[in-house]
């Protein structure tokens, strides 16, 4: 629990500076004004170009990457398993920050899409016991192991909310993004080798339950760099 | 760190928000085809064509005796309802030029003691080898099974359950016996079912048929209405359930 505390408290601080950094001036009109921001959150690490078309108007074009891998993070029930678990998510995206209020100018409206050229997940779950049929104990690769995949590639709008300038007024700030894509619907799959071969018959299943699995949060830091 | 990532995790793929477990109602699908090379032993009482009597017994012999399992991987082999499936341990082979042979010797009170060769051979993965036991002092000669009747081709799926593992399904990989329901003929031979599938044309439709197969030393039986060209029949197998 020490970790989201800390960063919630992060956030925060760089929030009330970044707010007061620029109170007690006239709020900025965004028009013409450009920054390349660097981010890192939950769409992974990427970059972007912010322009401003409008006085309370903003783009944002950029890309997002987040070549994953973690171990043993997932379980079937009642069957002693490993597991390898890899995510890719990599996409680009154009955005549109609004700015609704005036005197609150560090606060933004956001929305736009982003094609995800690659959204997958992948994971393997391979027996981990002994396997013994009858009498005779099976190798690795006759029990085989079994692919879980689902893939999300394609368009995916976003909306969300900002805080903190996207255009320092100074040269740099930080500033914050939290919302939500809504991906394309999931085609999952699942693939056995092996013993588990007839697994593939599992696939109709599968795809049922993921078919709702298609909001991916994001939460993000930026630091921007005024040009 | 593992908070970290355990949050990472959470936020970046296991989150994106849904109501369903991913795993919610699936199941293992488990193959039952680990001895590729298998030799049905079907000893009927020559006399009559039915199952040979109770009590009968089968010993393999032969140089490659210690290869060969039941098909369900024990060492042990046993008939039941005089039938047995061997089969080499998936480690052995038979090469091109070099096949695998053994005896299979059959013991019955009454009954004189039969002796058949079983050869494995690279090009034949499945062969049924029918042993008749004649009664001892008898000379009367071994009926002869006519063949069954040739109809329009029938698909059935086989699906294993395991009465104890509701999350486990079993693709079997066996041979499979059939007779009319209610008839008090001897089951017939019908084929291999492969992975849990077999297709024939044995079966007529409007007919009822009982299905039988044997595996780890146990019958299990299904019955089943023909009026379709496709049926998916479950058997509950428990000796396939051994995980």
């Amino acid at each position: 629990m020490y970790f989201p505390r800390s960063i919630l408290l992060l956030f925060l601080l760089l929030l009330y500076y970044n707010v007061n950094a620029q109170n007690g001036n006239q709020p900025p009109s965004l028009l013409d004004q450009k920054s390349v921001l660097l981010n890192v959150g939950t769409q992974g690490v990427g970059a972007e170009f912010a322009y401003g078309v409008l006085p309370e108007l903003a783009l944002r074009g950029g890309l997002n990457f987040i070549p994953f891998k973690a171990h043993n993070v997932f379980k079937i029930s009642g069957f002693n398993s490993t597991s390898n678990l890899s995510a890719n998510f990599y996409n680009v995206h154009a955005l549109a920050d609004y700015t609704p209020i005036k005197t609150a100018s560090w606060f933004r409206l956001v929305g736009g899409f982003a094609y995800f050229f690659k959204a997958k997940g992948d994971i393997r779950v391979i027996p981990s016991d002994d396997y013994k049929y009858g009498d005779l104990v099976l190798t690795e690769d006759q029990i085989g192991y079994v692919d879980l995949k689902v893939n999300w590639k394609g368009l995916a709008p976003y909306l969300g909310l900002a805080f903190a300038h996207i255009f320092p007024r100074n040269k740099f700030n930080v500033n914050f993004d939290l919302g939500t894509y809504y991906l394309s619907k999931p085609k999952a799959d699942i693939i056995g080798t092996g013993l588990l071969e007839g697994n593939s018959s599992q696939t109709p299943q599968f795809q049922s339950n993921i078919k709702d699995y298609r909001w991916l949060p994001i939460v993000q830091v930026n630091f921007s760099y005024r040009l | 760190m593992e908070t970290l990532r355990k949050i990472q995790l959470l936020l970046v793929m296991l989150t994106i928000a849904a109501c369903k477990k991913p795993t919610e109602n699936i199941k293992i699908v488990i193959d039952t085809d680990v001895i590729k090379y298998t030799a049905l032993i079907n000893v009927t009482d020559g006399q009559n064509g039915s199952a040979a009597p109770a009590g009968t017994t089968i010993a393999i012999t032969g140089a490659a005796a210690n290869d060969i399992y039941e098909l369900s991987g024990k060492k042990d082999i046993k008939l039941s309802s005089g039938i047995v499936t061997i089969g080499l341990k998936p480690t052995v082979a038979p090469a091109v030029n070099e096949p695998i042979t053994i005896n299979a010797e059959i013991n019955a009170p009454g009954y004189n003691k039969e002796t058949r060769q079983v050869t494995f051979r690279t090009e034949t993965k499945q062969q049924v080898v029918n042993i008749q036991l004649t009664r001892t002092g008898s000379t009367a000669p071994p009926i002869v099974t006519p063949p069954p009747p040739v109809f329009n081709n029938v698909s059935l799926t086989f699906t294993g359950r395991c009465p104890n593992r509701t999350d486990i399904e079993v693709r079997p990989s066996v041979y499979v016996y059939f007779k009319k329901s209610g008839s008090n003929a001897a089951f017939q031979y019908l084929g291999y079912m492969d992975k849990g599938n077999i297709s024939t044309n044995l079966l007529q439709q409007g007919e009822t048929y009982d299905f039988q197969i044997v595996y780890g030393a146990e019958t299990y039986k299904v019955s089943q209405r023909i009026d379709q060209t496709s049926y998916n029949l479950t058997l509950d197998m428990p000796a396939a359930c051994n995980f």
